[in-house]
């Protein structure tokens, strides 16, 4: 491999569109900026996290219903969050990668996938040990918790299509395909408790309308949900520097392997 | 507190979980860096 | 820059197909995307005797009984969605939330005699998180009890910019 990034074979034209964006995925210019940035947006998350996390467990009032036990929310929810909008950052990179070619958006893509999946699996889990005692049940099948699954098997999918070719341009561009047709899950996903009769309530917190949800409940819930981004977001960052790093030590060690024999 | 056992599990997933991958990406990103100070000559850094 | 138009264009096309045949085949599968099905729903069509489905709706105030089936202690209550109503009987565990005027969904089949016999009760909750103490600030002026099954008031007129102290003498509004 080359230490440029990896230009896809085109069909033969006239001009090669790749090289001029190149200019602005600058991978240099990306290590310096994101290396700045990087403690900052690691320590707002972990310090959001913690104040959110510990409001949750003790400061936060039992609910009227489910008693304490709605202090899984302040876990359950921001994962939840995550695993849609960890998905919407990913099928944004695949749109940069399908049409402008974006090199660095290839990178991330295979880091989010991978961090999203995660996150998914937390939602899943802490919802399913949320479920238990207030519903009486692990899991059911229904709209909301099925459409979650998908979710997490895309996330799957993109994690293993982009790592099972050996062209990793072939994989970044496959990734990028399902990632995109993933799309159509997150409205599912979203409104599934609004267009079909589901065990899992519809959403207390939306764009329109207050929310059901007392605010001595909502701002822990919110500072969480944004520690949890912040975090997110520097699991990603760091992830896709390595990447970065990792491509342009293949290409010196190729180039010098090139210029010995 | 009710439900104490399935709380403490959530907590300790929701605290597991970023924590797992922040470390193995900070691992990571070490590794990389002092591999690239180590092969690339033109930044000394 | 015209490779980059179309390759968004393509992509652009391929969205608009593909959202529609998912729009499409969501509402095809309407009727098996449901949980479960409301009481009124089996006063119209009701699902065959021994047929297994799930039934959904609150539970009535005043209807849950405790009575012993050949042994066994047997939850016995109604289930309303305000326009129908099934008796349930169901021997096993119930779960924590449930109580009278909950959500809840019940496995099951009908019998013959018209009643719901359930394998699995699960409660559901709604999308209301309160504090116990505003909730019976709400019962004490009047506002709203939830045993009566209905909706709680609005979220505004409680969820609240006032923490501590919710203003409940503005409710209604």
């Amino acid at each position: 491999m080359d230490t440029t990034p990896v230009v896809t074979p085109r069909p033969p034209g006239p001009s090669q569109p790749g090289r001029s964006l190149h200019r602005f995925a600058n991978p240099g210019r990306f290590l310096r900026i994101s290396g700045v940035a990087l403690p900052w947006v690691a320590i707002i998350g972990a310090v959001l996290t913690a104040i959110g996390f510990g409001a949750g467990l003790f400061l936060a009032p039992a609910d009227w219903q489910q008693g304490d036990a709605v202090r899984m929310m302040y876990v359950h929810v921001p994962s939840a969050w995550l695993a849609s909008g960890g998905y919407f950052g990913l099928a944004v990179c695949s749109l940069l990668s399908l049409v402008w070619r974006h090199p660095l958006a290839d990178l991330a893509a295979a880091e989010i996938s991978t961090v999203g999946a995660g996150f998914t699996a937390l939602c899943l889990a802490s919802g399913s040990i949320w479920g238990k005692p207030m519903w009486g049940a692990w899991w059911v099948w229904d709209a909301r918790l099925t459409s979650v699954l998908v979710l997490f098997f895309l996330y799957l999918g993109h994690v293993a299509l982009v790592r099972a070719f050996d062209d990793p341009t072939r994989g970044y561009r496959a990734g990028a395909i399902l990632a995109l047709i993933g799309v159509v899950n997150l409205p599912i996903i979203k409104f599934s408790v609004d267009w079909w009769n589901t065990l899992h309530q519809p959403a207390s917190i939306g764009l329109t309308g207050a929310p059901t949800m007392h605010i001595d409940m909502f701002w822990p819930l919110a500072v969480a949900g944004f520690g949890y981004i912040f975090i997110f977001a520097a699991i990603v960052l760091t992830r896709t520097r390595s990447a970065v790093m990792e491509r342009r030590i293949r290409g010196l060690l190729s180039a010098r392997a090139e210029r010995q024999t | 507190m009710t439900h104490l056992p399935y709380i403490i599990a959530v907590y300790a997933l929701g605290v597991l979980v970023p924590a797992a991958y922040s470390i193995d990406a900070w691992l990571r990103s070490r590794r990389a860096t002092r591999r690239l100070a180590a092969i690339d000559t033109r930044r000394q850094k | 820059m015209t490779r980059k138009r179309r390759r968004l264009w393509i992509l652009v096309a391929c969205g608009l197909g593909l959202g529609s045949a998912t729009a499409l085949a969501l509402m095809a599968f309407r009727d098996t995307l449901v949980f479960f099905i409301p009481p009124s729903e089996i006063a119209s069509k009701a699902p065959a005797v021994g047929r297994t489905f799930r039934l959904g709706g609150l539970v009535e105030r005043g209807s849950v009984e405790r009575v012993n089936d050949n042994g066994h202690p047997t939850a016995r209550f109604r289930v309303t969605d305000g326009a129908g109503t099934v008796t349930v009987n169901y021997t096993g565990i119930l779960p924590d939330l449930f109580r009278e005027g909950q959500g809840v969904v019940a496995l099951g089949s009908m019998a013959a005699d018209g009643s719901f016999r359930a394998s699995e009760v699960l409660a559901k909750h709604d999308e209301t998180y309160m504090p116990k103490d505003v909730e019976e600030a709400l019962k004490k002026t009047g506002h709203w009890n939830p045993d009566e099954g209905k909706p709680p008031p609005p979220a505004s007129t409680w969820n609240t910019l006032m923490p501590k102290k919710p203003d409940t003498s503005k409710a209604g509004g």
